[in-house]
């Protein structure tokens, strides 16, 4: 029997790794709004990028753990990495979430609209549906096993889609401009640029990582919370 | 140069927004968690 008694849980702790994620976002939207110039042909839109493109890192980063978790789950039947696979889902559809918003800002004012049925677009609202559904999935079924293995199949199957989206503009015709930073022949941005790109990407991924920890936390109490009730 | 601030403006609030909305979410959900176990250790009481 799991006792409540017993000194809560992380959840009522600051995780300092979750204040290091907190500087480092703070220092990337001030580098990016103050001390980044505007691109000439694009002007403002273009600093979108610098909250676009590690947004869509990260979702990929967290479908994929999800992914890993769940296949290694299925194999070992361990819930820790259930809680993995659940948290880092939610996350990535947050950061998905951003990647579904900031991308039409951006469309407007350098495409002329908010939205096109271009292939990376759309496999990248496919994905979010996947995502959602996969947390819908987890909602409904009471079983922990049961609930764990479902989800493991659906997480696995719904990270397929991550290599067609990073390679759809290669792919397929697309609007979507290519890669800026990661080409073989090097990044088409001034320094100052690619600075204030990378500093993004290090500090959503550590905030990434912040959430992922909080979440695991919750899922944790949940779960000691749950079993006292069924054992008690 | 084209005037096209307005919209990384609010691309730059609404991820903003998703973030502390996030953050504000687990907040809530760790007090639901902590009154609930206050509930349970009551009951055991």
């Amino acid at each position: 029997m799991t006792d409540v008694s017993s000194p809560p849980p992380a959840t009522r702790r600051i995780d300092p790794v979750a204040l290091v994620a907190l500087v480092a976002v703070a220092s990337a939207y001030g580098r990016a709004i103050w001390f980044t110039p505007p691109e000439a042909t694009q002007g403002f839109a273009q600093k979108i990028l610098y909250v676009h493109a590690p947004a869509a890192w990260v979702a990929f980063l967290a479908f994929g753990v999800t992914a890993l978790a769940g296949a290694f789950w299925l194999f070992l039947k361990d819930q820790r990495l259930d809680r993995l696979a659940e948290s880092s889902a939610e996350v990535g559809v947050i950061f998905t979430t951003a990647v579904l918003v900031t991308g039409p800002l951006w469309g407007k004012p350098v495409w002329g609209t908010w939205w096109t049925w271009d292939a990376r677009l759309t496999l990248t609202l496919f994905l979010w549906f996947i995502y959602v559904g996969y947390l819908v999935l987890r909602g409904v079924i009471p079983g922990r096993e049961q609930r764990a293995r479902y989800a493991a199949v659906v997480g696995i199957l719904g990270a397929l889609l991550i290599p067609f989206i990073h390679l759809s503009v290669y792919l397929f015709r697309t609007l979507h401009p290519l890669p800026v930073v990661a080409r073989p022949e090097g990044p088409a941005m001034p320094a100052v640029m690619v600075t204030t790109f990378f500093l993004a990407f290090f500090a959503f991924t550590l905030l990434y990582v912040a959430f992922v920890r909080a979440r695991i936390a919750l899922a944790v109490e949940r779960d000691t919370l749950d079993d006292a009730a069924v054992g008690g | 140069m084209p005037d096209n601030a307005l919209y990384y403006r609010l691309a730059y609030v609404a991820t903003l927004v998703l973030y502390v909305g996030y953050t504000i979410s687990l907040v809530v959900r760790a007090r639901a968690l902590a009154r609930r176990r206050q509930r349970q250790r009551d009951g055991r009481a």
